[in-house]
């Protein structure tokens, strides 16, 4: 399962990142949310030491949620050395991520 | 070849699959969803399935699919993309490239929310416009929002909403509310909500982000300021598949009885996709009942 970071780490953890860092904007009462994170875990294990995986609590992490102009739960997020590539909003199939992931590898 | 194929893991189809197996059936259950339990899952409270006063929908959708899985359903996770019947059954296509073949198929597919169809919808869709109340709420907190919809769907979000935003307006195209009487008056308490009637959304107005609705109410036109539109108008049955297949009627639910039999031999509607008068938990958990004996009694050369 994707580890959970904070605004504190998020610098650290994805935006210095070498491997490129999918983040799942989710939030406690997001049903979407939940059925995704199966799917998340699964592409975690696919893309081993290729991509990182991390997710956000966008009902604690306010300052994330206004720097990156969240307005849908779940949002994911890819960025790559640093910066934002491409984003999808609310819940979305596997193959959906996989494609925009397999773009940037 | 299976005797039975549910399509849709809803309580329909749930309950649909706890019968077949019970009845010793050849039987899986194709989903979209991966561990889908239908649009069960997004009611925040149900407080009238018999047995479970006071539950949240996502634990109860949770419970039924434990029941089925303890049964040993086979779950199959992909989307129909085609349907046709031969002379033995039917063909159902896969968005997998399978090619699985039934003697009988239960139609369990469900309903998704209706789109308000109005220019800016689409483009603002995840960036202010929202079909989901307790997922989005949370970012306009402090802010105004426009709920659009006069049901309990609608009502419930504004309540829900309330308890977060600034202003909650409630924009309803009729003169009074769908929505059950308590429901209604405990939005109408809110002194942080304003109704709109007899008011049409027009379109979405925004630039990154929504900043505004314009609806159209008595004839003039108005223009309300909102972060967030919660659109909650309806749902529309998933049933484009059968279009060809059998007979639906015009707002494109099957056409089918209290036995789920539809026009087509082998073909069995159960759950929101059917017509009826009440589309609730209980009345799709019956139909999962009901389709199951009508298939049996169809594999049996009864009907």
């Amino acid at each position: 399962m994707p580890a959970k970071i904070s605004t504190a780490e998020f610098d650290n953890e994805v935006l210095a990142s070498d491997l490129p860092v999918l983040a799942d904007f989710y939030s406690d009462s997001c049903i979407p949310c939940k059925r995704m994170s199966p799917i998340l875990s699964k592409l975690e294990n696919e893309y081993e030491n290729k991509v990182k995986l991390v997710k956000i609590n966008t009902n604690f992490e306010k300052e994330l949620v206004e720097r990156y102009n969240i307005l849908a739960a779940p949002t994911l997020i890819l960025f790559d050395k640093g910066q934002e590539v491409s984003r999808l909003r609310g819940a979305v199939k596997k193959d959906d991520i996989t494609a925009l992931i397999d773009q940037i590898l | 070849m299976y005797d039975v194929i549910i399509i849709g893991s809803g309580p329909a189809g749930l309950s649909a699959a706890v019968y077949a197996a019970r009845a010793g059936l050849r039987f899986a259950v194709i989903e979209k969803e991966y561990m889908g339990t239908g649009q069960i899952a997004y009611t925040e409270r149900v407080d009238n399935y018999l047995g479970y006063y006071g539950t949240d929908g996502f634990s109860l959708g949770e419970k039924f699919r434990e029941h089925a899985e303890m049964l040993g359903t086979e779950f199959i996770e992909c989307e129909v993309t085609g349907l046709s019947a031969f002379s033995g059954g039917w063909r159902i296509e896969t968005s997998d490239g399978d090619i699985i073949k039934s003697k009988t198929v239960i139609y369990a597919a469900g309903a998704a929310p209706k789109k308000l169809g109005i220019p800016g919808e689409a483009e603002f869709a995840g960036r202010g416009v929202s079909y989901c109340a307790l997922c989005d709420g949370e970012f306009f907190r402090e802010k105004n929002i426009a709920v659009i919809g006069g049901g309990d769907t609608a009502l419930s979000d504004a309540l829900y909403l309330a308890k977060m935003a600034e202003k909650v307006y409630v924009v309803h195209r009729r003169d009074s509310f769908r929505a059950n009487n308590s429901l209604t008056e405990k939005v109408s308490e809110c002194k942080n909500v304003e109704f709109v009637l007899n008011a049409v959304p027009v379109e979405i107005t925004g630039d990154e982000a929504v900043t505004g609705l314009k609806v159209k109410q008595n004839g003039a036109e108005r223009a309300i300021e909102a972060d967030g539109i919660f659109a909650a108008v309806g749902s529309v049955p998933n049933t484009a598949i059968l279009k060809e297949i059998a007979e639906l009627d015009e707002n494109g639910y099957v056409i089918a009885d209290e036995r789920c039999i539809t026009s087509a031999n082998g073909l069995f509607a159960a759950g929101d996709v059917r017509t009826k008068e009440v589309r609730q938990v209980i009345t799709a958990a019956a139909d999962g009942a009901n389709a199951v004996v009508s298939a049996e009694k169809y594999l049996n050369k009864y009907i």
